[in-house]
Formats: structure tokens, C-alpha cells, sequence
């Protein structure tokens, strides 16, 4: 661990890009990332909801050693949240590197360990003791498990999991029990929810067994045409089997949105390169923006460089734009408190600085 | 008739296996039966959000402990945490590791529910590994033997079996 203070992490969180927003990876034109995380908790501690301040400390300070001791997380830190404010708080959910329960819930002790790159994060007394987490661009499952594994038996050389041979890992949740383990994949479909067919797809994989969501996670709409697929069943698979089957269904709905694609290039192409210019036009020069409003253009845009109808800016950085245009990294950015109409005002010069700064980069 | 696994002793014992309208009868001896059946799982794939459907079984489950005789749930409390049957349907979170024990009866029909299975066959974790491999590798030979069944083909499965019954005779020693 590298024992960073508080400040010079935040510090360094504000300037760093996660590797997930890279545009990198297999499928990146439709995928943005893939997701594996697993709930483990340690034998003989209850649950961090019915967890005493004590336990919920003894769980931090075992994380600290581990962390501390092995070469796995040479580059990693670890972060106390209660420490932050719900301002730094609300940054780390928008950074991906940890939930919105865990940003709200009120017990002591909640931590965050997260490496250089930001492909790894563990919470510490989320729902369960840990909950491990490791984030790529691009479709990219089966690597992120082979890591995720590693790092699973790192930790469990020095803690005693909570587990049965009954029911494998068990989880405060028994929707997680088994492997613990929920997969997921981040997909961008302008062209399924262009046809109006994204819900027919969305349905039919939902009655065999996986769920749906919008960008942040539980509960809040779809922005940017951006979808979350996870599966649901974490009992009586394998890990790998759990893993391949997600992947298929991910084939499955990308074939259907590049069929799609292709179908609208060569049905209507001067509309698509009309909606792209336009989005293209508002997002360079809108002195005051939304972030609603930013994360449908932005699509728009994105929409654009995968069809190769324009050619920048590149999917990095409108990966890296719909991260940083969110409220709280607005605000982390600008080093203060800023009311929605600010917002609104500093996420236009952001996009602008952005996008013309890529534009120029092209010419050269 | 003779058993359809081992083809050697006589079928003493039917097994049907209903997914949807789908019925298959499976005949087999009493110690292939044994292996076989236990872990036939006849419960469908959820087909809606897994926590509202958490949700929904937690209140159902009650009518169905009353049906299977299994004791009222809310005198049940976990010796080690304290959280009753009864808190844990409110919140549908457990309490420790020791609920999953001291809630077993409760809990084994509702994961049947949730899942389709109410057995672990994934990864096991290191300090639990040898043992706990051997069992693992048994409910993967369940497993196949099961698919195998249920494609006719039955020397695949007499030698699967056979696997089975070693790797239960290491066990036991
Ligand atoms: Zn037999
Ligand atoms: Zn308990």
C-alpha cells in the first residue's frame, strides 16, 4: 500500500482517468466496460448492519494489513469515508469506486482500498464486509475474472471467509449468496432505442435471468442510451459458468444493435449525420447545459465516431466526458460548492475545453 | 425392468423429472436412484427482479413452512447474532453467518426458489479447499451425471457413478 494521506489521494483522484474510460478493449464501439464483483465477509463478525463499532473496526484494520502487506496492491490505497464529506463522498460513486448505499450508509468504518488505474476497488463494510470490485473497458470478462480471482485468495490467505459448503459464500443479502459474485456489462444501444426496440430485447433477457439498469446503478433512469446487463443468479453456477452465460447474452444483444446500426446507415444516413452534426454543434459552443441534456448529445456524438461518420472527438474522451460532466466531479473540479445553474455553466466550458481541444489535436 | 444407469439391478424406483409441461420418467435401482435424485431440482428460473421476488417469497414462505410442517418461523432466532426469523423477513437481510445455519430449514426452500438450486458449486475458498474440493467434485459429477440421463446415455453414466461412489468412499474415510 502506498499510505497516501487523505488530501493527496483526493488530490490525485481528480486528476487520474479510470482505465474503464479508455475506449479500449474488445467490442468498444458498444461496450464501455465489463464489471465483476464479489461479496465476501469473514467467519465469526456479523454482518456489517448488525456489526458493533468494535467489529466494524477490527474489519478495517484487518483490510489495512492486507492491503498493507501484499505485492497485489503495491500501487493501492485505502480510503476511510467517514472521513470525507458527502460532497467527496458523492465523487467516489461517480468515479465508480464505490456504491451510492455505501456513499449514504451512516456506520463507522466504511472504507474504499482502489489501485492506480482504478480497475480495482474493495469496499470495506459495505452491505458485507467486502465487496471486490474490478472495472475494464470493453468486453473483457473472463481477464477480469482471472484478476479478481487472484485477488479474492490474496485476501483470503488472511481472513477466514464466511462460508458453507451448503451454500457457498454467504452474503448478509441471500440474493447474493453462492459465488457472491455479480458480473455486468455497460453497453451503449442509440440504434435498439432508435427502432424502439430496446425494450423487446431487455425483456426477453430479463425472464431468463438477468437485469437490466441505467448508468448509475439501482433505481435512477437511463441516461445516454447506456445499459447496464448483470446477472441475477449467483447460486448453483460456477463462477465460469455464470461468466460465459453473461457473455453470450451480451453477444446476443450486440449483434441485434449492430444489425441495427447497419439497417439505419443505409436507410437513413443524412438523418444520422444530421443528428450527429447537431450534437456535434450544441455540445461545442452551449454556454449553459445540463448534464440530461449533455449525456443525450453525447450519445448523439458517440454515435457518430463508432458509424465513422465524424472522427473526433475519440471514444476516450467521450467515455472521460460523460464521467466528468457528473454534479459532484463538477464540483470536486472546481474546488467548490456550486448551485445547479453553476453546474450547468462550468459543464459547458468543461465540454467546450474538451471537445475543441480533440478537434485540434486532429488537424495537426 | 433392469436400471437404466447401471443396466444391472432391477429398476425398483421411477423419478420424474417435470421442466414446464415436459415430463421425463427416469427408472433406476435403489443405489443409483440414491445418487441421482437428490438433487433433481424442479423449480423454474426466476423470471422477474431477483429482490422482488426475495420479497414476494419471504411473505409466501410462511404458508409454505405451515404445509411442510416445518416449526412457525418467528420463534426462530440465531444463537449468534440474535436477529429473529421474523426481523429478517422485514428486511430481508441476514444478520451473520451463523443465521444461514440456525435458518437452514427456512432458507433451503427459498434459495430453491431464487435460484433453481440450493447448492454451492463454485469456488471454495483456500483455507477450506481439499475436503471441501472432493464435494465439489461430486455435485459436478451429480450434475453431469443428471445431463447425461437425460440424453440416454447410460454408460456414460454407469462410469460417472462409478466416480461418485469412489470419491463418497474417500469421504467417509
Ligand atoms: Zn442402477
Ligand atoms: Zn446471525
Amino acid at each position: 500500500m502506498q499510505n497516501n494521506r487523505k488530501e493527496t489521494l483526493l488530490q490525485n483522484l481528480k486528476k487520474s482517468t479510470a482505465e474503464w474510460t479508455s475506449g479500449q478493449g474488445s467490442l468498444s464501439d458498444i461496450v464501455i466496460s465489463s464489471r465483476i464483483r464479489l461479496a465476501r465477509n469473514m467467519e465469526g463478525i456479523p454482518f456489517p448492519s448488525r456489526a458493533d463499532k468494535a467489529e466494524l473496526k477490527n474489519i478495517f484494520e484487518l483490510s489495512k494489513q492486507v492491503v498493507d502487506k501484499s505485492s497485489l496492491f503495491r500501487d493501492s490505497n485505502l480510503l476511510l469515508l467517514d472521513e470525507l464529506s458527502s460532497l467527496e463522498n458523492q465523487f467516489l460513486v461517480e468515479k465508480h469506486l464505490i456504491s451510492i448505499y455505501h456513499a449514504r450508509e451512516k456506520h463507522l468504518y466504511r472504507g474504499c482500498v482502489f489501485n492506480q488505474k482504478e480497475t480495482l476497488s474493495i469496499m470495506i463494510n459495505e452491505e458485507d464486509h467486502f465487496r471486490i470490485q474490478y472495472l475494464l473497458s470493453g468486453l473483457q470478462l473472463n481477464k477480469i475474472w482471472e484478476f479478481i480471482n487472484q485477488i479474492d485468495d490474496e485476501i483470503g490467505k488472511k481472513v477466514t471467509y464466511a462460508f458453507s459448503e451448503k451454500e457457498g459464500y454467504l452474503t448478509s443479502c441471500p440474493t447474493n449468496v453462492g459465488t457472491g459474485l455479480r458480473a455486468s456489462v455497460m453497453l451503449h444501444l442509440p440504434a435498439l432505442v432508435m427502432v424502439n426496440r430496446v425494450n423487446d430485447v431487455l425483456k426477453a433477457i430479463s425472464k431468463i435471468g438477468y437485469v437490466v439498469r441505467g448508468f448509475y446503478g439501482e433505481g435512477t433512469e437511463v441516461m445516454g442510451n447506456l445499459f447496464q446487463v448483470s446477472n441475477q443468479i449467483t447460486l448453483g453456477l460456477s463462477e465460469e459458468e455464470i461468466i460465459d452465460n453473461l457473455e453470450k447474452v451480451n453477444q446476443q444483444i450486440i449483434s441485434q444493435e449492430q444489425k441495427m446500426r447497419k439497417n439505419l446507415l443505409s436507410e437513413s444516413k443524412s438523418q444520422l449525420e444530421d443528428q450527429v452534426w447537431r450534437a456535434y454543434g450544441i455540445l461545442s459552443n452551449a454556454r449553459i447545459i445540463s448534464s440530461a441534456e449533455t449525456m443525450k448529445l453525447l450519445s448523439k456524438l458517440r454515435f457518430g465516431v463508432e458509424l465513422g461518420i465524424i472522427s473526433y472527438p475519440g471514444l476516450g474522451t467521450i467515455n472521460k466526458l460523460m464521467l466528468l460532466i457528473q454534479p459532484a466531479y463538477l464540483q470536486i473540479l472546481s474546488g467548490k460548492e456550486l448551485s445547479p445553474y453553476d453546474r450547468d455553466l462550468q459543464r459547458a466550458i468543461l465540454i467546450r475545453n474538451k471537445i475543441t481541444y480533440s478537434r485540434e489535436r486532429m488537424c495537426i | 425392468m433392469l436400471c437404466q444407469i447401471c443396466k444391472k439391478k432391477e429398476a425398483t424406483i421411477t423419478i420424474a423429472k417435470v421442466v414446464g409441461e415436459q415430463k421425463t420418467e427416469f427408472h433406476l435401482c435403489k443405489d443409483c436412484a440414491a445418487v441421482f435424485s437428490d438433487k433433481i431440482s424442479i423449480f423454474p428460473l426466476p423470471q422477474f427482479n431477483i429482490n422482488d421476488l426475495l420479497a414476494g417469497l419471504l411473505k409466501a414462505i410462511d404458508l409454505y413452512n405451515k404445509e411442510e410442517g416445518i416449526v412457525p418461523a418467528k420463534e426462530i432466532k440465531c444463537k449468534n447474532c440474535g436477529l429473529t426469523y421474523e426481523e429478517f423477513k422485514q428486511s430481508g437481510k441476514l444478520g451473520c453467518s451463523v443465521c444461514y445455519h440456525d435458518f437452514r430449514d427456512q432458507l433451503t426452500p427459498l434459495l430453491r426458489r431464487l435460484y433453481g438450486s440450493s447448492e454451492h458449486i463454485g469456488k471454495i475458498p483456500r483455507r477450506a479447499r481439499g475436503k471441501l474440493n472432493k464435494i465439489k467434485k461430486i455435485k459436478q459429477l451429480r450434475k453431469e451425471l443428471r445431463e447425461v440421463v437425460i440424453k440416454e446415455e447410460y454408460e456414460k453414466a454407469a462410469k460417472i457413478r462409478d466416480e461418485i461412489l469412489k470419491l463418497e468412499g474417500v469421504l467417509k474415510k
